[in-house]
């Protein structure tokens, strides 16, 4: 008895020490890391809408899978020139965080994967534009939808990373769905059919 | 084996080339192949390790008449998580260009029998300066293991080095996948074995793990 005490109370100083080791690091490098991440997201939101001439302020909040997100209006003189959304998607094994912008057709401008841990090789071929993300460019809230096969309407999945096109795809489309219903009254492309977050299978 | 201490270059060198930790103890070679599809992930990598194995070595070290034999493998996994956990934050903090590249790697090194054999076999018995040079020569021997492969992948596989686009041709695309990954390894090791053997007299033959 006497020597398990002895023993537990060994690994419980060895794991006191680990643990203050650990504090003391996140003490010293998160500020840093805080700064360094807030400054990347400016710089990646301004990549979003380039002719932007104003600094991009955030025009408002909103929750998508149970976290506060911004959205923000991107203008030139004050007149607005592109809507800009923070979003993320539930990925194979990790949530997508993705920026997504609008132009003032509420159609998408670009999207960019801002962080990701899906699998090397093959959820993070989402991050591929050729492959994958430069799709979304120029498509409209309705043609949204992921197809299992080849398709120029709608978003097309990478073979064998279903799970992280669908997180991307459901991502942006939440996002475009929220900045339409923010900013859409009156613009007509706006109305879509309702879109749906069904996986269409093609059987040929 | 000698009753002298051994001196501190020759513990250096046998991490390097001795007991290579991916050529010789053939350790942690999943890791390895994982991470060389390019020479500059590779290096990295290996820089990782090599600081995470000389903290924990020293770690051990200094305290190895205080850990109780009966759970030493428990407190070697939270030294060795220790470590890796500070290497991580820090990097995040300080180095983010690596840190985007390489920030789901590092984790893994938790995992690493490489770390934890070394532990075990070395800084659990030896005093604090000659546990951290073996750490330092292992890491430098698992650093300088993985550029390899990552040169030999990256160039035949891509045709390229550190990013940079050397030939207009990709002479073997298979060495960017896994499969190629290993094969490379073998290959790299049955080379170094010949080398070996032809001019430096040596036996060629793999310790294994311990």
């Amino acid at each position: 008895m006497k020597d398990m005490i002895k023993v537990t109370l060994g690994l419980v100083v060895i794991f006191v020490a680990a643990g203050l080791i650990m504090g003391l690091t996140y003490m010293k490098t998160s500020p840093v890391r805080f700064i360094a991440e807030k400054k990347e997201h400016e710089e990646a939101l301004k990549l979003m809408a380039p002719e932007a001439t104003d600094p991009i302020h955030a025009a408002g909040k909103w929750t998508v899978h149970k976290k506060e997100r911004e959205y923000y209006a991107a203008t030139s003189g004050g007149k607005t020139v592109a809507y800009i959304a923070d979003t993320a998607g539930k990925g194979y094994s990790s949530f997508i965080q993705m920026l997504v912008s609008l132009d003032m057709d509420l159609k998408i401008k670009d999207v960019n994967i801002l962080h990701h841990g899906e699998t090397p090789g093959l959820g993070d071929q989402v991050e591929d534009r050729k492959l994958f993300l430069d799709q979304f460019k120029g498509k409209a809230l309705q043609q949204l939808v992921l197809i299992k096969g080849e398709t120029k309407e709608n978003i097309q999945a990478i073979t064998g990373a279903t799970i992280s096109s669908r997180a991307v795809t459901n991502g942006v489309k939440d996002a475009v769905q929220m900045l339409v219903d923010k900013y859409g009254a009156g613009v007509k492309s706006a109305a879509g059919q309702g879109a749906t977050h069904e996986v269409k299978h093609e059987h040929k | 084996m000698s009753t002298n201490s051994p001196s501190y270059w020759t513990i250096f060198k046998n991490g390097v080339f001795g007991e290579n930790p991916v050529f010789r103890l053939a350790l942690s070679l999943c890791p390895a192949v994982a991470v060389t599809s390019g020479v500059k992930n590779g290096t990295l990598m290996g820089v990782a390790v090599l600081f995470v194995m000389v903290m924990v070595n020293a770690t051990v070290s200094l305290i190895r008449n205080f850990i109780n034999p009966k759970v030493r493998i428990p407190s070697y996994m939270f030294i060795i998580a220790t470590w890796v956990t500070v290497t991580d934050l820090v990097m995040a903090a300080y180095a983010r260009d690596v840190y985007k590249q390489m920030g789901l790697y590092i984790m893994l090194i938790v995992a690493f029998a490489i770390v934890l054999s070394r532990a075990e076999v070395f800084a659990m018995r030896n005093k604090l300066i000659p546990s951290m040079i073996d750490g330092a020569g292992m890491g430098m021997g698992f650093l300088l293991a993985l550029a390899l492969i990552g040169v030999f992948r990256e160039f035949l596989g891509k045709g390229a080095l550190w990013g940079v686009q050397i030939l207009s041709v990709k002479p073997l695309p298979i060495m960017i996948l896994p499969a190629g990954g290993f094969f490379a390894m073998g290959l790299i090791m049955g080379g170094l074995n010949w080398i070996d053997r032809k001019y430096f007299g040596g036996t060629g033959a793999s310790s294994g793990g311990h």
